[in-house]
């Protein structure tokens, strides 16, 4: 929600592959710090249990409507469980890379800490996380059944659930309507291939005055965190199936490359300005200089709370070529060594505040009465009965057109995650997509036969 | 490690009868050399535990690999590996290059200023607070400023130089640039106190020595070049190797500027590959291969500047 | 044509500025280095100034604009607000006066035992001290980040703490350096003299050496403050916890999260406390420089 994609891309390096990791079952933190008898293991909190937890994440002082609603929700959670303390503690952005990796070696991590999808193997790493398999159960948290099991799949770690979701997003194309519409263009119908891309952004450099028809980053890893997602888009893979060699160097990579090529040489339609990197575009977005980019949903957020843009002007559609996108998200990890009762009390809270349809995040109604923005297509956590009733919600207290994401959230583009290794890997190619925009006669060959030597020593490496 | 451990305990002797050639009677001496080393302690036990074990731990890591919690000896690995990581080389280019050019503008311009400033007679205070008024900001400050400044389309440098129908730039947005604006920014927050220690020694020169070279005929330029600079050359010296070591450790200026890497990875520099691999990659053992590198091309500058100035205090 | 400060002979003799063609050329030089300097050195600061004024569309519009065309002071107030500025100031005074103290303490002892105490090995701890200004800082940044992480022996952790600014700033060589040499110019007989009278090597530190010292500790006590005010990437470090952060790394870590107008105004607030300090020190902290950097 109000998390941005730069501190998704903040995510520590070492990354298992998630799932594909068999070699759980020597992470050995799973004796004694779980604590608690088998037998009353997965019973929910007693309430008469005296317990403290302490979390990260609370919406910071920069955002006052959002940390009042936490701070009620709180004192809510407290009329059910009077006996539970939770103490927070804020942080903006909730992960700095350096930050979270200092944390885990001190220990210093607050009882439920905030991590991304791709922070476990780190955390693992470091030894620092329970498993709280067993203390997830329907009776602790109702909508157990409902939530996206991929979603809970990037939290589990040979078969052991560490941790709960607060948000996930899949990246897609963000555009300007009100220059699609100066374009004649249908503002309703973004475009879902890299050929109209291409040709949509001609229409919109046409209208001439510094407007550029595509923006892409290339810059701080970003460059190849957007490589991978047009990559995905394409049915490409950045990494063979073991994780151990580069896969990105095929006809797809080209494609990806070539296509930015020709946008930024051939068609000339993305300005001579590169090296852009988050939150560049969004800035280029908002003062009307850009028509189309790839992001993810909280970008519009972003572009309206901190840039003052307006959510009327901005609409999304699917990842170009619609055959995958790049996924991701985050969630609260549990610390080594709580005591059965810190566990429980954790779970009751982030059951009360993150994965209850109408309650908490999903307060849609509250949110419109704070004057939130309601209706973006992010998180979408739940399938069956609670998405249904979530999207009814929110249909129900809607504040931004949801019209404009129509294309976006009615096209099922299969999402997958990221790499291993991501902020290595991203930073191999930033250097290829750099070099596409900004060299004419750069040789996109040997540019990803480069990129792809360099990701198998990284990969080797680890 | 353990045994490499450089305990405060083990660094501060407690057995004063070892000490030799004290007069007086023992007890004395020994109750003299607990006083001492009380008044020692604070500093003693900081030196160890900031500086000496530190030190003595960085050559082990450097042979050292951690995963997932557990410690192995593994060799020149992480030589090897560091050497083989294109970034490497990148990054020895690019903090020589980033040394290079503040030394250009780091070093003779500040001298330059400092020539003239001296042979200013008005509004001295005024002059002096300008020049040193930026090293007091939080660099935080400075930093984000140049920042907002540079962006090539919202920025005040390309919109000066539209104005002024001069040709635009891309700063810190193009590989080819990046370096310079960095450059650029790095100077206008260093280069006060540079100046105000050139003008201290300007300061120093004795009038008699401009008045001689001028009975000899010696033009500007020429009094500059036989008078200023023998006269300063020590000082010069000292903040010339100065300067080397302090530029060739950027990192906050980079960091905060374009993020550490920069495009094509043009503005990564040494320091920040050591936090890149320690703080990002997790590879703690890397980072410390890294800064041992550093440390060896480093330490002939700094024992050379502990040298000059021995001579001139 | 009152010269500010008793002229002395420099590169340019009195006789050649006095003369016509010398005076015009000196006024036009002077002209030109008063505006060059002032647009220089000021602008970026009326540039901040301003931009703190400036709406959100009107500070990332471009071309930018000279004066804000509705000058909002309200971004202020949000600024110190959003960004906590209260917390982050205090932080950093905090943190350099605590480090101030510990260095005075402590380096002022170690210096004063090593210069007149003479203890055994004391040439021998003197030199290993002094062989630690030949490591550049930057080098021993991730070993010191794992000692502060975990302190060998006692393993205690000191992130987000105060102490992990503090303590590591005692080990600052220079200081010894700087103490030591001014000290030992201090006559031994000043010292032996105290010591007839009775005086405890404390008291002798107190009465007599400390008193003669005030010029050298000014200079020390002044690249405390500063460097402890200014440095980024260890209290990056170390002081995770964004409640615990200095003024210079808070500020970072919000610039992304608040709209840019809040963010300059909350750099102006931030430099005010620095300039208003150096415009009472100046004298003080210009001398200091110079005498630390020369003699250094």
């Amino acid at each position: 929600m109000q998390r941005t994609d730069l501190r998704r891309l903040a995510a520590a390096a070492t990354v298992a592959v998630i799932g594909l990791s068999g070699a759980a079952a020597c992470s050995g933190d799973k004796s004694g710090s779980d604590g608690g008898s088998g037998a009353d293991g997965s019973a929910p909190l007693d309430r008469n249990a005296k317990v403290t937890i302490t979390i990260d994440c609370e919406p910071p002082t920069t955002k006052p409507v959002q940390r009042k609603e936490w701070t009620d929700d709180i004192a809510a959670f407290n009329k059910i469980y009077p006996n539970v303390t939770i103490k927070s503690r804020d942080a903006s952005p909730c992960e700095q890379p350096a930050a979270y990796a200092a944390q885990l070696k001190a220990g210093t991590e607050p009882d439920l800490f905030y991590s991304y999808f791709t922070d476990l193997g780190t955390a693992l790493d470091a030894g620092q996380v329970t498993d709280i398999t067993k203390y997830v159960t329907p009776e602790t948290v109702p909508a157990w059944h409902d939530i996206d099991p991929s979603v809970l799949h990037t939290f589990s770690d040979g078969g052991a659930l560490r941790g709960l979701p607060r948000n996930n997003y899949k990246m897609g194309l963000i555009y300007n309507r009100k220059l699609f519409q100066q374009a004649g263009l249908d503002p309703d119908k973004p475009p879902t291939t890299w050929d109209e891309v291409a040709a949509d952004a001609r229409k919109i450099s046409a209208l001439g005055n510094g407007i550029n028809g595509y923006g892409e980053y290339s810059a701080a890893n970003t460059g190849g965190w957007h490589f991978t997602a047009e990559l995905y888009g394409l049915g490409g893979t950045m990494v063979s199936a073991g994780g151990t060699r580069a896969a990105f160097n095929d006809a797809t990579g080209k494609q990806v490359l070539q296509n930015l090529y020709t946008m930024r040489w051939v068609d000339q339609t993305t300005g001579a300005t590169q090296g852009f990197k988050w939150p560049d575009l969004m800035t280029n977005m908002v003062t009307g200089k850009e028509g189309m980019y790839v992001g993810a949903p909280d970008d519009i957020t972003y572009m309206v709370e901190t840039l003052k843009g307006n959510y009327a002007d901005y609409g999304m559609g699917p990842m170009p070529g619609g055959k995958g996108t790049l996924l991701g998200g985050d969630g609260y990890l549990f610390k080594k060594g709580l005591t059965p009762d810190q566990i429980k009390a954790g779970i009751a809270w982030l059951n009360f505040e993150l994965l209850t349809p109408g309650k908490g995040q999903f307060d849609w109604a509250r949110k419109k009465a704070d004057g939130l923005p309601v209706g973006l297509p992010e998180p979408f956590l739940f399938t069956g009965a609670s998405a249904e009733q979530d999207s009814r919600n929110k249909a129900a207290s809607a504040t931004i057109p949801l019209a404009n994401y129509k294309e976006y959230v009615g096209t099922q583009v299969p999402g997958r995650v990221e790499p291993p290794h991501a902020q290595e890997i991203y930073k191999v190619l930033d250097t290829a997509v750099s070099a596409v925009l900004t060299d004419r006669n750069s040789n996109i060959d040997h540019l990803l036969k480069t990129a792809e030597s360099q990701v198998n020593q990284v990969l080797a490496n680890s | 490690m353990a045994a490499l451990t450089v305990s405060p305990r083990t660094a501060e002797p407690r057995t004063p009868s070892t000490g030799p050639r004290t007069r007086g009677r023992g007890g004395r001496r020994i109750r003299d050399n607990l006083t001492a080393h009380g008044f020692l302690l604070g500093a003693v036990v900081c030196f160890a535990l900031f500086s000496w074990y530190p030190m003595v731990r960085e050559f082990v890591m450097t042979f050292q690999r951690t995963r997932r919690g557990r410690t192995t000896w593994v060799g020149w690995h992480n030589f090897i590996q560091v050497s083989h990581d294109p970034a490497f080389w990148q990054a020895w280019r690019n903090t020589v290059e980033f040394t290079l050019l503040a030394l250009v503008f780091g070093f003779a311009l500040p001298f330059g200023v400092a020539i003239v400033l001296n042979e200013i007679r008005h509004a001295r205070a005024y002059l002096r607070i300008l020049v040193y008024l930026p090293v007091m900001l939080p660099p935080v400050a400075s930093v984000l400023l140049f920042k907002y400044f540079f962006n090539p389309d919202s920025g005040l440098f390309n919109a000066v130089l539209r104005v002024l129908h001069l040709p635009t730039s891309q700063w810190l947005n193009s590989a080819a640039t990046a370096m310079p604006s960095v450059v650029i920014a790095a100077t206008w927050m260093n280069m006060g106190s540079a100046v105000l220690i050139y003008l201290a020694s300007l300061q120093n020169i004795p009038g008699e020595l401009y008045e001689a070279a001028e009975l000899d005929g010696a033009r500007l330029l020429r009094r500059v070049w036989h008078v200023t600079i023998p006269q300063t050359r020590l000082i010069l010296s000292l903040m010339l190797l100065l300067q080397i070591v302090a530029t060739m450790q950027v990192f906050t200026e980079t960091f905060l500027l374009t993020g550490g890497d920069g495009p094509k990875g043009s503005t990564t520099t040494v320091v920040y590959l050591i936090y890149n691999y320690a703080f990002n990659f997790n590879n703690y053992g890397g980072a410390a291969a890294l800064s041992v590198v550093m440390l060896l091309v480093l330490t002939g500058f700094s024992a050379l500047y502990v040298r000059l100035s021995r001579e001139g205090g | 044509m009152p010269a500010s400060e008793p002229a002395t002979r420099t590169l340019i003799s009195p006789a050649q500025l006095n003369r016509p063609r010398g005076r015009a050329v000196y006024w036009t030089v002077f002209t030109v280095v008063v505006c060059v300097f002032t647009l220089v050195f000021l602008g970026p600061l009326y540039w901040m100034v301003t931009g703190g004024l400036k709406s959100t569309q009107e500070i990332i519009q471009n071309p930018p604009t000279l004066f804000p065309r509705h000058p909002e002071p309200g971004t202020y107030v949000a600024a110190w607000r959003h960004l906590d500025m209260t917390r982050l100031l205090l932080n950093s005074v905090y943190y350099a006066f605590g480090a101030l103290l510990f260095q005075l303490v402590f380096d002022v002892a170690a210096a004063y035992a090593l210069s007149h105490l003479r203890p055994v090995f004391g040439r021998a701890i003197l030199g290993l001290m002094l062989a630690t200004l030949m490591i550049p800082a930057a080098v021993l940044i991730v070993p010191q980040y794992l000692t502060v992480v975990d302190l060998p022996i006692v393993h205690i952790g000191l992130i987000n703490t105060p102490w992990a600014i503090w303590l590591p700033t005692v080990a600052n060589a220079f200081n010894i350096f700087l103490l030591k040499r001014f000290f030992d110019s201090i006559p031994a007989d000043l010292l032996a003299a105290a010591a007839v009278d009775g005086a405890t090597p404390a008291q002798a530190l107190r009465l007599v050496v400390l008193p003669m010292s005030r010029p050298i500790l000014g200079v020390v006590s002044i690249f405390a403050v500063v460097n402890v005010w200014k440095d980024f990437l260890w209290p990056f470090l170390v002081e995770p916890d964004p409640t615990r952060q200095p003024v210079n790394i808070g500020i970072n870590s919000l610039a992304l999260n608040v709209s840019q107008n809040e963010i300059i105004a909350g750099l102006t607030i931030a430099s005010v406390p620095t300039i208003i300090l150096f415009l009472i020190f100046q004298r003080n902290i210009m001398a200091g420089l110079t005498a630390g950097g020369l003699k250094g």
